[in-house]
């Protein structure tokens, strides 16, 4: 199926201070009915269509399920999953009858779903299959509060015979049972809510301690796609695929607080692994993702064109050095000349369609990257090739988004400016701090926490930043983050790593540099590409810790730094580095669940190596152990060589 | 699977198994159906309408022998004889029973798929090079014994079958010329790739590729290979029927001649350097042999008043070049045209990469 990219249409709404989401999906699901599709989902090789009434009487049903079962206002419905309408009704039924949504990362450890669970006082646990029914089976003797457990996906389950385990249709059953008894039931459930109630209890990832559950509202969430749309309206025809984890507030933003205002049809994915093949095949008009999934996409395309036919290559190259100047101008805020333009077509021709249509990106019209700091290289190149890629700052305190870039006024040093109703300040400490109505109602359960954030209606960030001439925000660092330099000045190792990361070798970075004598990096190389760049030049390995210790490896990272380094004040420079043994992993705690560094914990563990890179050591001896997902350890003893980076 | 660009997706099967896609592919087959339907009999002479009617008849004729060897695994070596029943079958049925030509084409069709079955039931029992000698004697016993020695002298015509000219019209339809006949060959073509590319996407095709990769496991599924193999050699039959049928308008005479065992080995040649188990490898083979042929006969026209050996020994000539092509083929293109095209088509669809 086949479509032009008409414009659809956007109509905003009053949001009173009555409106509520469910409220929301009763009102689509009449104005839509069965004749507009309001979720996909790929299945046995097609995108199975659910149209806004299917939605409607889902969730419907499970909420009133869920009634029988003995749901209350305010209780917590924990979800835990992949990205399928099975979760997104689960939410929005907890929510219907008062509830509020809690979403766990799937690939979080046992404790971690404990601590949630438990802290939440969650009395449903929807699972998606066996991994998640083993996960909830076994914390449920420390999370007394717990009172069923639901699970969707069948296969592996015939076996389980609990009296705590439901079915998602059994669910539904009861409620459709309900139904029958108790007509108009769930409308009248939905009536009682209120804007102010709480809709979603948001862990957020923190880069220390434990996670803090953030409270947000229905108005939260309602404003903040509202505000977000005043910039880049969404239209109704508009396609979205939602593929990173609902428990990241990027993905609720889209696919709850927009999602059920532009009334845009949400896809998801076949399976996680399958999720860059099946943007490809919808062809989204909008897209947010975390850097990470920004930069992965740019290795791929370097890896390839590495390997690419000569007049293949000699295509890429022209048309991308015309993509940059254009993108450069275009950055200057100069006009663009007429033969620059006609340029800029010829290679949008020989290469960025195609090149467009093999990121999935063809269709689209806004993309977004926010979560983290994104390298300006990236930042120009998907604007080089005609994706109009947009930064967005915000925390998940303030329903996700509070600064945005406007189309016409893209930076990539900065983040943009504040969206309606938000307004953004720099406190005299250099704190970025926030006020709008979407800022969150608190932490639950955590007073001291939600006092040292919210203060006076301010939203402390605990980011460091500041406003430039343009009236931009520069998103510096986290505040505790910032190195100080031996010369004094200050540095942010945010955007040294990311501007590592361009080089497709280099999959994550580890920059230490505070009140140092010189910077030194930590590098995880990326196994893939360095693996593939090693095979065809006949260098044997057999394991990650053995290819990231391969003198001719440590060349070419040496010279992806020396390329970085160039542009760098000499402070700044980075002087030595090792090549790590293993990638970061959030199992380890090494990475938040949205793929932050934690910078605290690493330095910490890693503090043989930090050790090492400024005592003068060739060699650094390590003697450590690994947590496996399975809760499998291992140990290991191995050697990593210091590397000098020679100046220029 | 074919390559589809971003932003095409399928809500139902129907949709996903739909033949033109994109607005491009859809735009590409218009302009195809356009030149093969009206530009081309307008603008090109009669000479390029005559090449085209035996690239047309080769396309008809191969078609049956890509479906048992390229789809269904059962190498043949006796197609011409199907061809030749259709044709007579066709002729006959005019001549002698003043049946019209539509319906006389059905019957050829038919009686020569049933020809085909009874030819067809060996391969029940044998494989490989045993059948080709089934189907090679179906061959000589269909076109040398039966034809030349007993159909050939129905009604005393000696050994020509002629049909007068007028005899072969579809209601009002004449068929007397060239480009009538090209007209009556685009139809037929049109028609018969589509029933062979449809069977192939439909349970039937399924089972013949099934059988094709390999029987036993083919039957493991529950695939009857008996009644697949001979319903292979049924329709491979039509198809040869049709053709034979259609070929009775572009010959001024029927002789066993026309449809001897060369006849059936150049149709294997046409899928070998098309491409076996490919549609679009039926029409590249069949362009290839006649347009090289054409070619050769251009090339040795000014050289003929040197060596007119050259042009006497002609038949020769164009057995040396098939010969030559076939083996230039299979060293250097083994799968065929079909696939060199699917190679162009890949890599502007991986542009500006290579995988």
């Amino acid at each position: 199926m086949s479509r032009g990219d008409k414009k659809g249409h956007y109509e905003e709404i009053e949001i009173t201070e009555d409106l509520t989401l469910p409220k929301l999906l009763l009102r689509m699901a009449k104005k839509y009915g069965d004749r507009k599709v309001a979720l996909r989902e790929k299945e046995f090789g097609i995108w199975r269509p659910v149209t806004w009434a299917e939605y409607l009487k889902n969730v419907k049903e499970f909420a009133l399920g869920l009634v029988s079962l003995g749901i209350e206002r305010g209780d917590k419905v924990v979800m835990i999953g992949d990205n399928r309408p099975e979760g997104l009704y689960a939410e929005m039924a907890a929510m219907s009858v008062g509830g509020a949504g809690v979403w766990i990362f799937q690939d979080c450890l046992i404790d971690e779903v404990q601590y949630i669970v438990d802290h939440s006082d969650a009395k449903f646990y929807v699972a998606e299959g066996q991994e998640e029914v083993d996960k909830g089976l076994a914390i449920r003797d420390q999370c007394p509060k717990l009172k069923k457990i639901i699970w969707d996906d069948p296969k592996g389950m015939r076996h389980y015979d609990d009296p705590m385990l439901i079915s998602f249709k059994e669910v539904q059953r009861l409620g459709r049972e309900l139904d029958e008894k108790e007509p108009g039931l769930f409308e009248e459930l939905v009536n009682q809510g209120k804007g102010d109630d709480i809709c979603l209890l948001f862990y957020t990832s923190g880069t220390t301690g434990q996670p803090k559950g953030a409270l947000l509202t229905h108005y939260n969430m309602l404003k903040m796609g509202q505000n977000l749309m005043r910039v880049d309206p969404c239209y109704d025809t508009d396609d979205f695929v939602s593929y990173l984890p609902f428990a990241w507030i990027g993905e609720q933003m889209m696919s709850i607080s927009c999602g059920l205002q532009a009334g845009f049809t949400i896809n998801f994915p076949e399976e996680p692994e399958t999720a860059m093949e099946n943007i490809r095949e919808i062809g989204p008009h909008v897209m947010f993702a975390n850097p990470r999934m920004y930069e992965q996409m740019v290795r791929n395309i370097q890896v390839k064109h590495l390997d690419a036919t000569w007049l293949k290559r000699v295509a890429f190259n022209l048309a991308m050095k015309i993509g940059y100047h254009v993108a450069d101008l275009k950055f200057a805020k100069k006009p663009i000349p007429w033969y620059w333009k006609a340029l800029q077509y010829f290679a949008y021709l020989i290469c960025h369609k195609k090149l467009k249509d093999h990121l999935g990106l063809s269709r689209i019209r806004h993309a977004y990257t926010g979560g983290a700091a994104m390298g300006p290289d990236h930042f120009r190149f998907f604007h080089a090739i005609g994706v109009n890629l947009k930064q967005i700052y915000g925390q998940t305190e303030i329903a996700g988004i509070s600064v945005l870039h406007r189309d016409d006024d893209i930076k990539f040093d900065t983040v943009g400016k504040p969206i309606p109703e938000t307004e953004v300040r720099i406190t005299e400490e250099g704190e970025i701090i926030s006020r709008s109505p979407s800022v969150f109602k608190g932490y639950y359960k955590n007073p001291e926490a939600t006092a040292k954030t919210l203060r006076d209606g301010w939203l402390h960030s605990g980011d460091t930043g500041f406003i430039d001439a343009d009236g931009h925000l520069v998103v510096f660092d986290r505040t505790k983050d910032i190195m100080v330099l031996s010369d004094g000045s200050k540095s942010s190792p945010q955007f040294l790593e990311a501007r590592l990361k361009f080089s497709p070798y280099i999959k994550d970075a580890w920059v230490i540099g505070d009140k140092m004598p010189y910077v030194t990096a930590v590098i995880c190389i990326d196994y893939n590409t360095v693996g593939k760049w090693a095979e065809d030049r006949g260098i044997a390995y057999t394991s990650y810790p053995e290819l990231s210790q391969k003198p001719e490896v440590y060349e070419l990272v040496k010279k992806a730094i020396v390329e970085v380094n160039k542009t760098l004040p000499p402070a700044a420079k980075i002087k030595r580095f090792v090549n790590l043994y293993k990638e970061f992993d959030p199992d380890d705690d090494e990475l938040t669940r949205t793929r932050k560094l934690r910078r605290a914990f690493v330095a910490q563990r890693y503090k043989e190596i930090v050790d090492g890179l400024y005592s003068g050591v060739e060699m650094i001896h390590i003697d450590t152990t690994i947590t496996y997902e399975d809760g499998r350890i291992s140990h290991i003893k191995t050697d990593l060589r210091v590397q000098d980076v020679p100046e220029s | 699977m074919s390559w589809l660009p971003c932003g095409v997706y399928h809500e139902n099967y129907k949709q996903d198994h739909r033949w033109w896609q994109t607005k491009f592919v859809w735009g590409k087959m218009i302009f195809l159906f356009l030149f093969v339907y009206v530009l081309f009999p307008r603008f090109a002479g009669l000479y390029w309408i005559g090449v085209a009617n035996i690239i047309g008849y080769t396309v008809l004729s191969a078609l049956g022998v890509q479906l048992l060897i390229g789809y269904c695994g059962q190498i043949t070596l006796g197609h011409a004889a199907f061809i030749a029943v259709g044709a007579y079958v066709c002729a006959l049925s005019i001549l002698m029973f003043h049946l019209p030509y539509v319906v006389s084409m059905i019957i050829a069709a038919f009686i020569a798929g049933l020809w085909s079955v009874l030819f067809g039931l060996p391969s029940a029992k044998v494989k490989g090079f045993y059948l080709i000698m089934t189907t090679m004697a179906a061959q000589f016993i269909t076109v040398d014994f039966i034809l030349t020695q007993y159909v050939s002298r129905i009604g005393g015509r000696g050994v020509a079958f002629s049909l007068p000219p007028g005899t072969i019209k579809i209601g009002p339809w004449v068929i007397d010329n060239d480009v009538e006949i090209y007209y009556l060959m685009v139809i037929l073509v049109t028609l018969c790739t589509l029933a062979l590319a449809n069977l192939l996407r439909s349970r039937v095709g399924r089972a013949w590729i099934a059988i094709r990769d390999n029987d036993i496991a083919a039957e493991a599924l529950g695939v009857n290979i008996v009644k697949y193999k001979l319903l292979a050699f049924f329709v491979a039959g039509v198809f040869g029927g049709v053709a034979g049928a259609f070929w009775v308008c572009n010959l001024a005479a029927l002789s066993p001649e026309h449809f001897m065992w060369s006849w059936s080995l150049w149709l294997v040649g046409v899928i070998l350097i098309g491409g076996v188990g490919s549609i679009h490898g039926v029409f590249f083979g069949s362009m290839f042999m006649v347009l090289v042929l054409e070619a050769l006969k251009f090339a040795i026209a000014p050289l003929a008043p040197t060596f007119p050996q050259l042009q006497m020994k002609f038949l020769f000539l164009k057995e040396a070049a098939f010969g030559l092509a076939i083996c230039l083929f299979l060293l250097y293109e083994p799968n065929g045209m079909a696939y060199r095209w699917w190679q162009i088509k890949n890599y502007f669809n991986l542009w500006p990469f290579s995988y």
